[in-house]
């Protein structure tokens, strides 16, 4: 194995390159997805929008599989952060 | 692409890893199939890692005996699942449940569950960010908390090593049988012959049992979950909302008329705070087919429940929300178990609701031993499939 890279991809968690080639290699992951869940990259602040295609690089280079092939984080709700005291607006049932 | 396999078990989330690392430690030569590219992406990798078992019966030797397993899998698969022991604090904002709530702590006391009963400020001396509004708590101290993705991938992994091979973006299309047993699995990636199959699909087994002619009573049951920034407070217990736990769901016909929204959306709270600080606010228990989108209206009937127990987490951000399907048994609620009749060799491992992370290495140990010594070490006939005498497919 090479020398340590540990330049931190996932600024919000603090996750390094390393971490994410180490999980990589040891659970043989493809998705950007299963990467978030093993090493935490990506499940910060941002939700990946600075590490994401770091990631997708990453996991192109181990994998051999090209980036444009590789699946990227689901997308789910809230677009940006939100204080949760939105909820105590309106009412209860509304959308 | 055509194999051999001992068993090919189908599905890639906690059940069927753990069914797998089992089986292999058994010597079995297994095959998981796994539709997604990845394992772990259903209910699996969309709960809150609170590993809340129930102590009633029928559940008490399950629970017990995978308390057990959760306990040395760390070590035993040379990979940390993070199981941490994490009381459970039941909590009321009803004055009026106090006669429940005693109720409550005798009927876990009797079920040789340790429990005690808090009153007002005594619970705000046990979690400090708990709001005035609680008036009454039970505490159960032997629960737990658990990473499920590490479970998950901790079990493959080591499966891995004793010689399991992971098929997956790999669809059953079709299982062949012969002469009422099993023959094959045939997938869209090539055919492979086993004698044993184990539907381990969670909220998709109904579509593999039809393709042996059996309906299995599962309905998918969405679990949507809010989770928050890391926040600097203390961590110490699960906290659960006792008002309305998801057994108060059960009378169908009372919540579809509910005007309260969170009976009618089916929201019971449960606050687990992660290691790493992030609140993780769950969870519904509605039913929306097989969408695992998430909605505002229940996002935010479960943050409002959360500022009413947690005052101070109005000013924290919320980051994500997501949402799972859950196995769930519309007959019973319980977890299905079993072999069946016809085709011999078909093992159902599902219907676990919300218990799949905490029931994982129980199932898997029952699973292999119903299949390698065709007899189990506790009595599973609660969950036997024969219970269902006729089943009205949904």
């Amino acid at each position: 194995m090479g020398k340590k890279v540990n330049k931190i991809i996932c600024r919000c968690e603090e996750i390094s390159e390393q971490e994410i080639r180490d999980a990589i290699r040891e659970f043989n992951l493809e998705t950007c997805d299963e990467v978030k869940r093993l090493t935490r990259g990506g499940m910060g602040l941002c939700q990946g929008r600075t590490c994401e295609p770091l990631i997708e690089r990453i996991i192109a280079e181990e994998t051999n599989i090209k980036v444009s092939e590789i699946l990227p984080f689901s997308k789910r709700p809230p677009a940006r952060p939100i204080k949760i005291g939105f909820s105590t607006e309106g009412e209860v049932g509304e959308g | 692409m055509n194999r051999i396999a001992d068993v090919v078990v189908i599905g890639g989330g906690v059940i069927g890893c753990s069914v797998a690392y089992y089986l292999a430690k058994k010597g079995a030569k297994v095959t998981v199939i796994e539709k997604k590219g990845g394992l772990c992406l259903g209910a699996s990798g969309s709960n809150q890692g609170g590993c809340i078992l129930t102590f009633e019966p029928p559940f008490r030797e399950l629970a017990r005996e995978s308390v057990k397993l959760h306990e040395n899998l760390s070590s035993e698969i040379g990979y940390d699942t993070e199981y941490r022991k994490m009381p459970d604090l039941l909590c009321s904002v009803d004055e009026q449940r106090y006669p429940d709530m005693e109720k409550q702590v005798q009927d876990l006391r009797r079920n040789g569950v340790n429990a005690r009963l808090l009153e007002g400020d005594e619970i705000r001396e046990l979690e400090p960010t708990l709001g005035k509004d609680i008036v009454s708590g039970i505490e159960v101290p032997d629960q737990a908390e658990i990473n499920p993705f590490k479970l998950t991938y901790g079990l493959a992994r080591a499966a891995g090593k004793l010689g399991t091979e992971f098929l997956l973006s790999t669809e059953v299309k079709k299982i062949e049988t012969d002469k009422g047993k099993i023959a094959s699995v045939v997938t869209d990636r090539g055919e492979i012959k086993t004698n044993f199959v184990v539907n381990a699909a969670g909220a998709w087994s109904p579509e593999i049992g039809k393709m042996v002619g059996i309906t299995i009573p599962i309905r998918p049951q969405r679990g949507q979950i809010a989770v928050t920034e890391p926040a600097p407070y203390g961590r110490w217990r699960i906290i659960e909302d006792t008002d309305y736990p998801p057994a108060a769901f059960n009378k169908e016909e009372a919540v579809e008329i509910s005007k309260e929204p969170r009976v009618k959306f089916r929201v019971a709270g449960t606050l687990l705070q992660e290691s790493s600080g992030n609140w993780l606010i769950g969870s519904s228990y509605d039913f929306a087919g097989y969408n695992n989108a998430v909605t505002m209206q229940i996002i935010r009937c479960l943050v409002r429940r959360a500022i009413e127990f947690m005052p101070k987490l109005k000013g924290v951000n919320c980051i994500r929300a997501w949402a799972g399907l859950r196995p769930l048994c519309y007959v019973d609620g319980l977890p299905i178990l079993s072999k069946v009749d016809n085709p011999s060799g078909f093992i159902i491992a599902t219907g676990h609701g919300a218990d799949g992370v905490a029931l994982a290495p129980i199932t898997g140990k029952l699973i292999s031993e119903l299949i390698i010594e065709k007899r189990t070490s506790i009595p599973i006939k609660a969950f036997a499939f024969s219970r269902f005498r006729s089943i009205k497919a949904e």
